[in-house]
């Protein structure tokens, strides 16, 4: 790909962006969020039309302009926000315009089921061909994805984020499967923000920046600075407050302190206590009661046992209304679904959190509502274009940092944040992990779960592991390990647990 | 044994079986009350009766089931019942004024519902008009076309062609139900070709469709053409219950059809079947029919008892929003979602009252 340019209105997306991958070769697609990764892999799966380049193809000129004419080049895509169906089954979705056929122009059910069977055996999906997509959880989703475009048998691969809602144990069987499709000489092109599979996976690494490609090379050619660097224009700052706070250096006030709640069938007997000034982690593998955990704190689920004391009163809050005029915060990882309100204005996005405090019918100046979103904008380094500009407009690492202002900016005593970077760019993320830490010092109690196991071990003080809907150890000290987490999220004995973490003893029931 | 109770349970899981079940306790009430109403309690089953039923609503429940085409690939047409009008007016008059054989005017009835279909198809799906608005645009053009064509009511049908229809097969099979299983037998059909799946991904999410190589634009015109054809059939039924022809006739089939496709159990975008459409509108027709033999047994047992058509579709307007209320009831997620909302706002007030 030489010279793609693609913009919106006024907005770049593209400038001159250049791409060159090779047969049997992994190359990295990396870039901050907003940097034109995504839309030139959609350049090249056909769902973005370019408006200057040219994409060659073994050498001659090639013209994409649908998802029809990458397909027949051999051209096939994991999206990073899906492609299925959510309401037809796994097996339908799998099979999408890729139908096996009898003579009679009749879908070969026989056959189908075999090829599902298969793909779904060697991408290690658990789940029944007859699910509907919409009931499966998120990494399941991702998987069937990925499956979806391998089975098209491409010659060029694209996975677009595609590792983002994956647990440890899929992403070795992906790992498996690219090195196999590698080995065939299948070119693939890997787009990530964990910087660990880089190295771990990818030959090559393409760098972009703004909408445009920054440099290109070997994997092995690159540092882990070298690639921030390139992605950001900022060396990293290890600096600055990298390690968490480290505990029993002072003890607050117990801001959350939850007994044996109960929650069938994702949460039984969870104990967890977060002081002011505290940031606690929450890990596991995906589904294990992590998220309804948050929700039936913040009363969005109601439990069926245990107790919630919150600012030393016991509650039990029947709506998240409650909870959050009670002193909490909510921020969900899923920007879209739970956080954001993409077509209204940047401004108003902002003011949300403090619009539902005080009263329903008291008067809102236009002023207010600006001075409070120019405060935010500028506190927490949101890049914009203009406060009245749709929230939709904002890379993802700025729509994420823009909820997160949201509910910093009203001091909530709790601060409830459910895989906030998710598809977060590195250096969106150490920013919202400053702001973390910067609210903790002021006092606040900061309840974090997360995908990502590093980023748990690194901003949390504390981490509690769940696993099937128990808190399988805390993790806390010297014992904050890599190893110890992975041991933890598999469900391997609580043996192993205490020995590295003695003092989780204390927190279980 | 096994496998009908695995069967059973898989259709249990399906969109239609709401449908299903609303069609049962229609069917069963509608055989009870003509059974005393006429005081023969198999009534219903005298094959005039139910051949009566099926000849007289097969056209509305065709139009629920083109209607239910179209909401599985994400589109309505309101202007639907209107176009069953279009196709009876060119039915009766194209042999009347041009002097040819009846069935040339029919395959004019159905390249006339086709090209309309084709041109809502059109303004829906590739101009991205909303259907709604398209809709309520065309039931003006096509009425206008209609009047047209035949200015006022007018027309016949010679009797060799239209009693056959009226009357059943050896006694017993009547005409319309046979359409109707030809025209679910060619949804069958389409559901087990690529088309059928491709309804369903451009219905569920039109983008993710194109991203798998699917062109949501051709899908949706397909599905449009097919509903054209499904209409065309509908029309030349209604022509042969009616025998004559009438320009402005069948107008509110199109929003009943709506309402019997979501009472039915079809939802908007890639969720449900035809069968939701076929139940749906059955359980409309059984309804209507169950009040009418429910006023009459009172008109005969209280004297000086009468009541008008207003209040009996008063009352099979009440049923019929109970039949909704337990499409919610039956569909297990709705269900859910309402017992969570409930219990919410019982729990809410309570925890509202402790403060």
């Amino acid at each position: 790909m030489r010279g793609i340019s693609k913009h919106y209105g006024a907005v770049q997306a593209l400038k001159e962006a250049s791409l060159s991958i090779q047969a049997g070769r992994i190359t990295a697609l990396l870039g901050s969020n907003g940097s034109g990764k995504s839309t030139l892999v959609k350049v090249l799966a056909g769902l973005v039309n370019p408006n200057a380049g040219t994409i060659m193809m073994d050498g001659r000129e090639v013209n994409i302009r649908s998802g029809n004419d990458a397909q027949a080049l051999g051209i096939s895509t994991a999206f990073q926000d899906l492609s299925l169906v959510p309401m037809m089954t796994v097996e339908d979705n799998l099979l999408l315009g890729n139908e096996p056929r009898t003579e009679t122009g009749m879908i070969n059910r026989a056959e189908s089921r075999r090829i599902v069977r298969e793909l779904m055996a060697r991408f290690a999906i658990r789940c029944s061909p007859q699910d509907y997509v919409q009931s499966l959880p998120p990494s399941t989703q991702s998987m069937l994805e990925i499956a979806k475009a391998v089975h098209r048998n491409p010659r060029v691969l694209l996975l677009d984020e595609a590792t983002a809602a994956l647990h440890l144990d899929e992403i070795e069987v992906l790992f498996d499967i690219l090195r196999g499709l590698k080995q065939q000489g299948l070119s693939i092109v890997f787009v990530t923000h964990r910087m660990h599979e880089v190295f771990e996976l990818c030959d090559e690494a393409v760098i972009m920046r703004g909408g445009e490609t920054v440099i290109s090379g070997p994997v092995s050619s690159f540092t882990l600075d070298d690639l921030v660097f390139h992605m950001t224009g900022q060396r990293m700052a290890r600096a600055a407050g990298s390690e968490a706070p480290e505990p029993g250096q002072e003890e607050g006030t117990a801001v959350l302190e939850v007994k044996n709640l109960c929650l069938p069938p994702r949460v039984r007997d969870v104990s967890l206590t977060a002081r002011a000034g505290e940031i606690i982690g929450i890990g596991g593998l995906e589904g294990q009661g992590q998220a309804d955990f948050m929700r039936a704190v913040l009363g969005a689920q109601q439990k069926t046992g245990g107790s919630i004391r919150f600012l030393g009163q016991e509650t039990d809050f029947p709506q998240p209304a409650q909870a959050v005029r009670a002193g909490m915060g909510f921020i969900s990882g899923e920007r879209n679904r739970e956080a954001m309100f993409p077509d209204r204005t940047i401004a108003e996005n902002l003011f949300a959190g403090s619009a539902v405090l005080g009263s329903r019918f008291r008067f809102l100046s236009r002023k207010t509502v600006r001075r409070f979103s120019e405060d935010a904008v500028k506190t927490y380094r949101i890049k914009i274009g203009s406060l009245k500009d749709a929230a939709s407009t904002l890379s993802g690492g700025n729509q994420q940092k823009l909820v997160i202002a949201r509910w910093i900016a009203v001091h909530p005593k709790l601060l409830l944040l459910d895989d906030p970077t998710k598809g977060v760019d590195i250096h969106s993320r150490q920013e919202i992990h400053q702001i973390l830490r910067e609210s903790a010092q002021n006092g606040m109690a900061v309840v974090i779960s997360a995908s990502d196991t590093d980023e748990l071990l690194e901003i949390a003080q504390r981490v509690y592991v769940f696993y099937e809907g128990k808190v399988a150890g805390v993790l806390q000290g010297d014992g904050k390990t890599q190893e110890a987490m992975v041991s933890l999220m598999m469900g391997l004995a609580n043996s192993q647990a205490e020995a590295i973490s003695p003092l989780s003893l204390e927190e279980q029931p | 044994m096994n496998t009908l109770s695995v069967s059973l349970n898989k259709f249990r899981r399906t969109p239609a079986f709401t449908g299903f079940v609303l069609f049962v306790i229609a069917l069963l009430m509608n055989i009870l009350m003509q059974g005393i109403n006429s005081g023969k309690p198999l009534a219903f089953f005298n094959p005039n009766s139910y051949s009566s039923l099926l000849m007289t609503n097969a056209p509305f429940i065709l139009t629920a089931m083109a209607q239910s085409l179209l909401l599985i690939v994400g589109l309505l047409d309101i202007s639907i019942g209107i176009q069953l009008a279009l196709v009876n007016v060119v039915c009766i008059m194209v042999p009347q004024e041009l002097g040819v054989p009846i069935w040339v005017g029919w395959l004019c009835a159905m390249g006339a519902s086709l090209l309309i279909s084709a041109m809502v198809g059109a303004c829906s799906a590739v101009l991205r008009l909303p259907a709604m608005l398209v809709g309520y645009a065309f039931i003006f053009i096509v009425k206008g076309i209609n009047v047209a064509i035949m200015s006022k009511p007018q027309g016949k049908v010679p009797r060799e062609i239209y009693l056959p229809y009226q009357n059943p097969v050896a006694g017993v099979l009547p005409i319309a139900l046979l359409v109707l299983l030809a025209v679910f037998g060619l949804w069958l059909l389409i559901k087990r070709r690529p088309l059928g799946k491709h309804l369903y991904a451009v219905g569920g999410n039109p983008r993710n469709a194109y991203a798998a190589g699917i062109s949501p634009v051709k899908v949706q015109m397909q599905a449009n053409l097919l509903k054209g054809f499904i209409v065309g059939i509908g029309g030349i039924c209604l022509t042969l219950m009616n025998a004559s022809g009438n320009p402005l006739q069948a107008e509110d089939y199109g929003l009943r059809s709506l309402i019997a496709c979501i009472l039915g159990g079809l939802g908007f975008g890639g969720w449900g079947s035809m069968a939701c459409g076929v139940f749906g509108a059955s359980f409309f027709v059984l309804i209507q029919n169950t009040v009418y033999h429910f006023f009459s047994y009172l008109t005969k047992v209280i004297s000086g008892f009468a009541a008008s058509t207003y209040w009996q579709n008063l009352v099979s307007d009440i049923i019929l929003l109970l039949g909704l209320l337990v499409t919610i009831i039956t569909a297990k997620e709705q269900r859910k979602t309402l017992k969570e909302g409930l219990l919410k706002q019982f729990k809410g007030g309570a925890a509202r009252d402790k403060q």
